[in-house]
Protein backbone atom coordinates (compact mmCIF):
# COMPACT_ATOMS: atom_id res chain seq x y z
CA UNK A 1 0.00 0.00 0.00
CA UNK A 2 1.40 3.29 -1.07
CA UNK A 3 1.26 5.90 1.97
CA UNK A 4 -0.04 9.35 0.93
CA UNK A 5 2.06 11.86 3.12
CA UNK A 6 -1.45 13.63 3.23
CA UNK A 7 -3.46 11.97 4.64
CA UNK A 8 -0.60 10.81 7.09
CA UNK A 9 0.93 13.77 8.36
CA UNK A 10 -0.60 16.63 6.34
CA UNK A 11 0.48 20.49 5.69
CA UNK A 12 -1.72 22.15 8.29
CA UNK A 13 0.40 24.19 10.67
CA UNK A 14 3.67 23.48 9.14
CA UNK A 15 5.35 26.08 7.57
CA UNK A 16 7.11 25.09 3.60
CA UNK A 17 10.36 24.20 4.57
CA UNK A 18 9.14 21.32 7.09
CA UNK A 19 7.19 20.97 5.43
CA UNK A 20 9.33 19.62 2.85
CA UNK A 21 11.52 18.08 5.06
CA UNK A 22 8.76 15.96 6.34
CA UNK A 23 8.11 14.94 3.29
CA UNK A 24 11.69 13.75 2.60
CA UNK A 25 11.35 11.69 5.67
CA UNK A 26 8.15 10.04 4.66
CA UNK A 27 9.92 9.70 0.90
CA UNK A 28 12.83 7.50 2.78
CA UNK A 29 10.33 5.57 4.74
CA UNK A 30 8.28 4.54 1.91
CA UNK A 31 11.60 4.01 -0.18
CA UNK A 32 12.99 2.03 2.71
CA UNK A 33 10.62 -0.32 3.46
CA UNK A 34 9.82 -2.30 7.32
CA UNK A 35 13.16 -3.13 8.67
CA UNK A 36 12.31 -7.03 9.41
CA UNK A 37 11.21 -8.22 12.42
CA UNK A 38 14.70 -10.52 14.33
CA UNK A 39 14.68 -14.06 14.97
CA UNK A 40 14.20 -15.27 18.39
CA UNK A 41 18.01 -16.10 18.52
CA UNK A 42 19.05 -12.41 17.34
CA UNK A 43 16.74 -11.13 20.32
CA UNK A 44 18.22 -12.56 22.79
CA UNK A 45 21.83 -12.16 21.43
CA UNK A 46 23.50 -9.77 23.43
CA UNK A 47 27.32 -8.95 24.75
CA UNK A 48 27.17 -11.56 27.19
CA UNK A 49 27.48 -13.89 24.67
CA UNK A 50 31.26 -12.55 23.07
CA UNK A 51 34.27 -13.79 24.47
CA UNK A 52 36.33 -11.30 26.06
CA UNK A 53 38.16 -9.23 23.18
CA UNK A 54 41.01 -9.17 25.00
CA UNK A 55 41.07 -13.44 25.73
CA UNK A 56 44.38 -15.00 24.62
CA UNK A 57 43.91 -17.94 21.83
CA UNK A 58 45.95 -20.45 22.70
CA UNK A 59 47.68 -22.58 20.18
CA UNK A 60 48.03 -26.12 21.76
CA UNK A 61 51.72 -27.64 20.22
CA UNK A 62 49.52 -30.59 18.76
CA UNK A 63 48.43 -28.30 16.89
CA UNK A 64 50.16 -28.45 13.16
CA UNK A 65 51.10 -25.47 11.84
CA UNK A 66 49.64 -25.80 8.68
CA UNK A 67 46.48 -25.38 10.45
CA UNK A 68 47.02 -21.73 12.42
CA UNK A 69 45.66 -19.93 9.73
CA UNK A 70 42.38 -22.08 9.84
CA UNK A 71 42.70 -21.85 13.53
CA UNK A 72 42.67 -18.00 13.57
CA UNK A 73 39.82 -18.70 11.21
CA UNK A 74 38.16 -20.58 13.55
CA UNK A 75 39.03 -18.56 16.26
CA UNK A 76 37.41 -15.32 14.56
CA UNK A 77 34.39 -17.42 14.39
CA UNK A 78 33.91 -18.25 17.94
CA UNK A 79 31.41 -15.55 18.77
CA UNK A 80 29.42 -17.31 15.87
CA UNK A 81 30.05 -20.09 17.74
CA UNK A 82 28.43 -18.15 21.20
CA UNK A 83 25.62 -16.66 19.04
CA UNK A 84 22.04 -18.20 19.32
CA UNK A 85 23.40 -20.45 21.73
CA UNK A 86 21.66 -18.32 24.78
CA UNK A 87 18.44 -19.38 22.76
CA UNK A 88 18.79 -23.00 22.55
CA UNK A 89 19.73 -23.44 26.54
CA UNK A 90 16.75 -21.35 28.27
CA UNK A 91 16.28 -18.16 26.01
CA UNK A 92 17.73 -16.47 29.27
CA UNK A 93 20.48 -13.47 29.75
CA UNK A 94 23.45 -14.43 31.42
CA UNK A 95 26.07 -12.44 33.68
CA UNK A 96 29.11 -11.43 31.69
CA UNK A 97 31.57 -14.07 31.34
CA UNK A 98 35.59 -13.19 32.49
CA UNK A 99 37.00 -15.56 29.98
CA UNK A 100 40.75 -15.09 30.13
CA UNK A 101 41.70 -17.74 27.26
CA UNK A 102 40.05 -18.90 24.01
CA UNK A 103 41.20 -22.69 22.89
CA UNK A 104 40.08 -23.82 19.32
CA UNK A 105 38.75 -27.32 18.48
CA UNK A 106 37.45 -28.71 15.11
CA UNK A 107 37.14 -31.36 13.14
CA UNK A 108 35.32 -33.32 10.02
CA UNK A 109 32.34 -31.60 8.35
CA UNK A 110 32.92 -28.01 9.44
CA UNK A 111 32.47 -28.85 13.01
CA UNK A 112 34.21 -26.35 15.43
CA UNK A 113 34.26 -25.46 19.29
CA UNK A 114 35.15 -23.24 21.74
CA UNK A 115 36.49 -23.39 24.90
CA UNK A 116 36.20 -19.77 26.96
CA UNK A 117 37.94 -20.54 30.33
CA UNK A 118 37.47 -18.40 32.92
CA UNK A 119 39.32 -17.41 36.03
CA UNK A 120 40.49 -19.97 39.19
CA UNK A 121 38.42 -19.03 42.10
CA UNK A 122 39.80 -19.40 45.32
CA UNK A 123 39.94 -23.05 45.62
CA UNK A 124 41.51 -23.87 41.84
CA UNK A 125 37.92 -24.50 39.90
CA UNK A 126 37.61 -22.91 36.93
CA UNK A 127 34.38 -22.57 34.24
CA UNK A 128 35.31 -23.30 30.64
CA UNK A 129 32.44 -22.09 28.13
CA UNK A 130 32.09 -25.14 25.74
CA UNK A 131 30.14 -24.03 22.52
CA UNK A 132 30.26 -26.27 19.69
CA UNK A 133 28.54 -26.37 16.11
CA UNK A 134 28.13 -28.69 13.59
CA UNK A 135 28.20 -32.05 15.27
CA UNK A 136 25.77 -34.23 13.91
CA UNK A 137 22.89 -35.60 16.81
CA UNK A 138 23.52 -38.84 18.26
CA UNK A 139 20.76 -41.67 18.28
CA UNK A 140 18.93 -42.46 21.64
CA UNK A 141 21.67 -43.43 24.55
CA UNK A 142 24.51 -41.44 22.37
CA UNK A 143 26.19 -38.69 23.42
CA UNK A 144 29.61 -36.57 23.15
CA UNK A 145 32.36 -36.58 25.56
CA UNK A 146 35.20 -33.44 25.98
CA UNK A 147 38.50 -34.84 27.50
CA UNK A 148 41.72 -33.23 28.50
CA UNK A 149 44.75 -35.05 26.21
CA UNK A 150 48.07 -36.00 27.50
CA UNK A 151 50.71 -38.37 25.72
CA UNK A 152 48.58 -38.44 22.47
CA UNK A 153 45.57 -39.99 24.48
CA UNK A 154 42.44 -39.07 26.25
CA UNK A 155 42.57 -38.96 29.81
CA UNK A 156 40.51 -36.78 31.70
CA UNK A 157 36.66 -36.27 31.32
CA UNK A 158 35.51 -32.43 31.63
CA UNK A 159 31.92 -33.03 30.78
CA UNK A 160 29.82 -35.59 28.70
CA UNK A 161 26.81 -33.98 26.85
CA UNK A 162 24.27 -34.46 24.01
CA UNK A 163 23.93 -31.95 20.87
CA UNK A 164 20.63 -30.99 18.87
CA UNK A 165 22.53 -30.60 15.88
CA UNK A 166 23.25 -27.06 15.29
CA UNK A 167 24.92 -25.00 18.36
CA UNK A 168 25.12 -26.06 22.07
CA UNK A 169 26.21 -24.38 24.61
CA UNK A 170 27.76 -25.78 27.58
CA UNK A 171 29.00 -24.68 30.81
CA UNK A 172 31.38 -27.32 32.51
CA UNK A 173 33.67 -26.60 36.17
CA UNK A 174 36.71 -28.04 36.35
CA UNK A 175 39.78 -28.60 38.67
CA UNK A 176 42.59 -29.03 36.15
CA UNK A 177 45.09 -26.94 34.80
CA UNK A 178 45.34 -27.33 31.11
CA UNK A 179 48.95 -26.17 31.13
CA UNK A 180 49.68 -30.11 32.09
CA UNK A 181 48.15 -31.53 29.34
CA UNK A 182 48.33 -31.20 25.00
CA UNK A 183 45.17 -30.05 24.66
CA UNK A 184 41.38 -30.91 23.99
CA UNK A 185 39.22 -33.89 22.06
CA UNK A 186 35.51 -34.84 21.39
CA UNK A 187 34.57 -38.34 21.62
CA UNK A 188 31.77 -39.84 20.02
CA UNK A 189 29.96 -42.41 22.95
CA UNK A 190 27.99 -44.82 21.50
CA UNK A 191 25.20 -46.23 23.66
CA UNK A 192 26.38 -48.33 26.63
CA UNK A 193 29.94 -47.28 26.25
CA UNK A 194 31.65 -45.45 28.46
CA UNK A 195 35.79 -45.61 27.14
CA UNK A 196 36.29 -42.77 25.02
CA UNK A 197 35.12 -43.74 21.33
CA UNK A 198 36.44 -42.14 18.02
CA UNK A 199 37.55 -38.63 18.33
CA UNK A 200 35.30 -36.04 16.33
CA UNK A 201 36.87 -32.80 17.28
CA UNK A 202 40.23 -31.77 18.48
CA UNK A 203 42.23 -28.59 19.47
CA UNK B 1 -7.26 -8.41 10.34
CA UNK B 2 -3.89 -10.45 11.67
CA UNK B 3 -1.11 -8.48 12.20
CA UNK B 4 2.27 -10.19 11.93
CA UNK B 5 4.22 -6.69 13.48
CA UNK B 6 6.06 -7.74 16.93
CA UNK B 7 5.77 -4.72 19.58
CA UNK B 8 9.44 -4.89 21.41
CA UNK B 9 10.65 -4.56 24.84
CA UNK B 10 11.36 -0.89 24.91
CA UNK B 11 15.31 -0.07 24.82
CA UNK B 12 16.63 2.38 26.89
CA UNK B 13 17.06 5.51 25.13
CA UNK B 14 21.23 6.75 24.89
CA UNK B 15 22.06 9.73 23.15
CA UNK B 16 25.89 8.80 22.48
CA UNK B 17 26.88 8.77 18.94
CA UNK B 18 28.10 5.61 17.25
CA UNK B 19 31.17 6.35 16.87
CA UNK B 20 31.61 6.83 20.66
CA UNK B 21 30.10 3.79 21.27
CA UNK B 22 32.50 1.98 18.80
CA UNK B 23 34.80 3.31 20.88
CA UNK B 24 34.05 2.22 24.57
CA UNK B 25 33.28 -1.24 22.53
CA UNK B 26 37.07 -1.63 21.16
CA UNK B 27 38.28 -0.62 25.24
CA UNK B 28 35.73 -3.91 25.81
CA UNK B 29 32.41 -2.24 27.19
CA UNK B 30 29.88 -4.63 26.28
CA UNK B 31 27.29 -2.54 27.50
CA UNK B 32 27.90 0.32 24.70
CA UNK B 33 28.43 -2.94 22.36
CA UNK B 34 25.04 -4.00 23.31
CA UNK B 35 23.59 -0.80 23.04
CA UNK B 36 25.22 -0.68 19.08
CA UNK B 37 23.89 -4.02 18.43
CA UNK B 38 20.09 -2.92 19.62
CA UNK B 39 20.64 0.08 17.52
CA UNK B 40 21.73 -1.83 14.24
CA UNK B 41 20.36 -5.25 14.15
CA UNK B 42 17.60 -4.79 12.55
CA UNK B 43 19.57 -2.67 9.81
CA UNK B 44 22.08 -5.40 9.73
CA UNK B 45 19.61 -7.65 9.33
CA UNK B 46 17.79 -6.01 6.77
CA UNK B 47 20.78 -5.05 4.37
CA UNK B 48 21.57 -9.12 4.70
CA UNK B 49 18.23 -10.34 4.09
CA UNK B 50 18.21 -8.02 0.94
CA UNK B 51 21.22 -9.43 -0.37
CA UNK B 52 21.29 -12.54 0.59
CA UNK B 53 17.74 -13.88 0.66
CA UNK B 54 17.43 -16.60 3.12
CA UNK B 55 16.90 -15.56 6.99
CA UNK B 56 19.19 -18.39 7.88
CA UNK B 57 22.55 -16.84 5.76
CA UNK B 58 20.66 -13.37 6.95
CA UNK B 59 20.92 -14.62 10.88
CA UNK B 60 24.53 -16.34 10.51
CA UNK B 61 25.74 -12.47 8.27
CA UNK B 62 24.41 -10.51 11.03
CA UNK B 63 26.19 -12.30 14.05
CA UNK B 64 29.50 -12.86 11.77
CA UNK B 65 28.71 -8.51 11.38
CA UNK B 66 28.94 -8.11 15.23
CA UNK B 67 31.89 -10.30 15.97
CA UNK B 68 33.51 -8.85 13.69
CA UNK B 69 32.56 -5.33 15.33
CA UNK B 70 33.60 -6.59 18.64
CA UNK B 71 36.80 -7.88 17.01
CA UNK B 72 37.74 -5.20 15.09
CA UNK B 73 36.04 -1.84 17.43
CA UNK B 74 39.38 -1.07 18.44
CA UNK B 75 40.59 -0.31 15.29
CA UNK B 76 37.98 2.28 14.19
CA UNK B 77 39.11 5.68 13.96
CA UNK B 78 36.44 8.59 14.64
CA UNK B 79 38.45 11.23 12.44
CA UNK B 80 38.28 9.53 9.71
CA UNK B 81 34.32 9.86 9.82
CA UNK B 82 30.80 8.77 11.61
CA UNK B 83 30.32 5.29 13.04
CA UNK B 84 27.36 4.66 10.61
CA UNK B 85 29.43 4.09 7.67
CA UNK B 86 32.21 1.81 9.30
CA UNK B 87 29.40 -0.58 10.78
CA UNK B 88 27.85 -0.57 7.00
CA UNK B 89 31.04 -1.65 5.43
CA UNK B 90 31.70 -4.03 8.49
CA UNK B 91 28.37 -5.14 7.08
CA UNK B 92 28.95 -5.11 3.93
CA UNK B 93 31.83 -7.28 4.13
CA UNK B 94 30.59 -9.99 6.29
CA UNK B 95 27.46 -10.50 4.29
CA UNK B 96 29.65 -10.63 1.07
CA UNK B 97 31.70 -13.04 2.73
CA UNK B 98 28.60 -14.94 3.93
CA UNK B 99 27.09 -14.74 -0.06
CA UNK B 100 30.48 -16.45 -1.01
CA UNK B 101 30.14 -19.46 1.20
CA UNK B 102 27.49 -20.83 -0.32
CA UNK B 103 27.34 -20.10 -4.29
CA UNK B 104 24.42 -19.18 -5.84
CA UNK B 105 23.02 -21.60 -8.30
CA UNK B 106 23.59 -21.01 -12.10
CA UNK B 107 20.57 -19.79 -13.71
CA UNK B 108 19.98 -19.22 -16.93
CA UNK B 109 20.94 -15.86 -18.48
CA UNK B 110 17.50 -13.70 -19.28
CA UNK B 111 16.15 -13.55 -22.23
CA UNK B 112 15.23 -9.63 -22.01
CA UNK B 113 17.11 -6.76 -20.05
CA UNK B 114 15.55 -6.81 -16.62
CA UNK B 115 13.82 -3.82 -14.93
CA UNK B 116 15.40 -4.64 -11.50
CA UNK B 117 18.12 -1.93 -10.43
CA UNK B 118 21.86 -2.22 -10.99
CA UNK B 119 24.26 -2.77 -8.46
CA UNK B 120 24.81 1.32 -8.28
CA UNK B 121 21.24 1.79 -7.29
CA UNK B 122 21.16 -1.48 -5.43
CA UNK B 123 23.33 0.05 -3.13
CA UNK B 124 22.33 3.05 -2.76
CA UNK B 125 18.79 1.49 -2.01
CA UNK B 126 20.59 -0.22 0.95
CA UNK B 127 22.22 2.66 2.30
CA UNK B 128 18.99 4.31 2.76
CA UNK B 129 16.93 1.23 4.22
CA UNK B 130 20.15 1.37 6.95
CA UNK B 131 20.07 4.58 8.08
CA UNK B 132 16.29 4.90 7.79
CA UNK B 133 16.07 1.63 10.30
CA UNK B 134 18.91 2.84 12.23
CA UNK B 135 17.07 5.82 12.67
CA UNK B 136 14.09 4.49 13.12
CA UNK B 137 15.86 2.59 16.52
CA UNK B 138 16.21 5.92 18.10
CA UNK B 139 12.53 7.19 18.27
CA UNK B 140 10.82 6.39 21.11
CA UNK B 141 8.53 2.67 20.74
CA UNK B 142 5.00 4.66 20.87
CA UNK B 143 6.16 6.62 17.87
CA UNK B 144 8.20 3.97 15.95
CA UNK B 145 5.12 2.29 16.75
CA UNK B 146 2.91 4.55 14.60
CA UNK B 147 5.47 4.41 12.16
CA UNK B 148 5.66 1.01 12.02
CA UNK B 149 2.09 0.35 11.86
CA UNK B 150 0.96 3.65 9.88
CA UNK B 151 3.42 2.76 6.94
CA UNK B 152 4.16 -1.03 6.52
CA UNK B 153 0.96 -2.84 8.09
CA UNK B 154 -1.47 -1.98 5.53
CA UNK B 155 -3.78 -0.15 8.38
CA UNK B 156 -5.67 2.42 8.10
CA UNK B 157 -4.62 5.40 10.49
CA UNK B 158 -8.32 4.74 11.52
CA UNK B 159 -7.05 1.37 12.50
CA UNK B 160 -3.99 1.88 13.84
CA UNK B 161 -5.74 4.19 16.37
CA UNK B 162 -8.07 1.39 17.16
CA UNK B 163 -5.64 -1.28 17.25
CA UNK B 164 -3.65 0.58 19.82
CA UNK B 165 -6.41 2.03 21.46
CA UNK B 166 -5.41 5.75 20.85
CA UNK B 167 -7.56 8.80 19.21
CA UNK B 168 -7.27 9.13 15.73
CA UNK B 169 -5.56 12.70 16.48
CA UNK B 170 -2.92 11.26 18.51
CA UNK B 171 -2.02 8.99 15.57
CA UNK B 172 -1.49 11.68 13.62
CA UNK B 173 0.18 13.49 15.96
CA UNK B 174 2.90 11.38 16.84
CA UNK B 175 3.60 10.49 13.36
CA UNK B 176 3.91 14.13 12.69
CA UNK B 177 6.30 14.36 15.98
CA UNK B 178 8.48 10.85 14.46
CA UNK B 179 8.93 12.32 11.48
CA UNK B 180 10.65 15.59 12.99
CA UNK B 181 12.31 13.64 15.56
CA UNK B 182 13.59 11.34 12.10
CA UNK B 183 14.11 14.57 10.07
CA UNK B 184 16.43 15.92 12.61
CA UNK B 185 18.17 12.40 13.18
CA UNK B 186 18.86 11.89 9.66
CA UNK B 187 19.77 16.02 9.10
CA UNK B 188 22.35 16.55 6.17
CA UNK B 189 22.65 12.55 6.17
CA UNK B 190 20.79 11.62 3.09
CA UNK B 191 20.42 14.32 0.51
Amino acid sequence: MTRDFDDLVGGEGLGPGEEERLRRVHDLLVQAGPPPDLTPSLEEYGAHELPDADAELVQFPLLPRRRLAAAVVLAAALALAAFGAGYLVGHRKEASFDARRVYTMHGADGAIASILAGPRDEVGNWQMHFNVTGLPQQAEGGYYRLYLVRNGKPVVVCGSFRVNGKTTKLVFTVPYKARNFEGWVVTRQAPGHHEPGPVVLST
Amino acid sequence: MALALSIRTIAPLTHESDAELIQRAGEGDRSAFDTLYRRYARPVFGLALRRLGDRGRAEDAVQETFASIWRSARTYKPERGPGAPWLYAVARNAIVDRGRARPEPPTEPPDEAGTDPGPPERAEQSWVAWRIHRALEELPEREREVITLAYWSGLSQSEVAEFLGIPLGTVKTRTRTALQRLADILDGELE
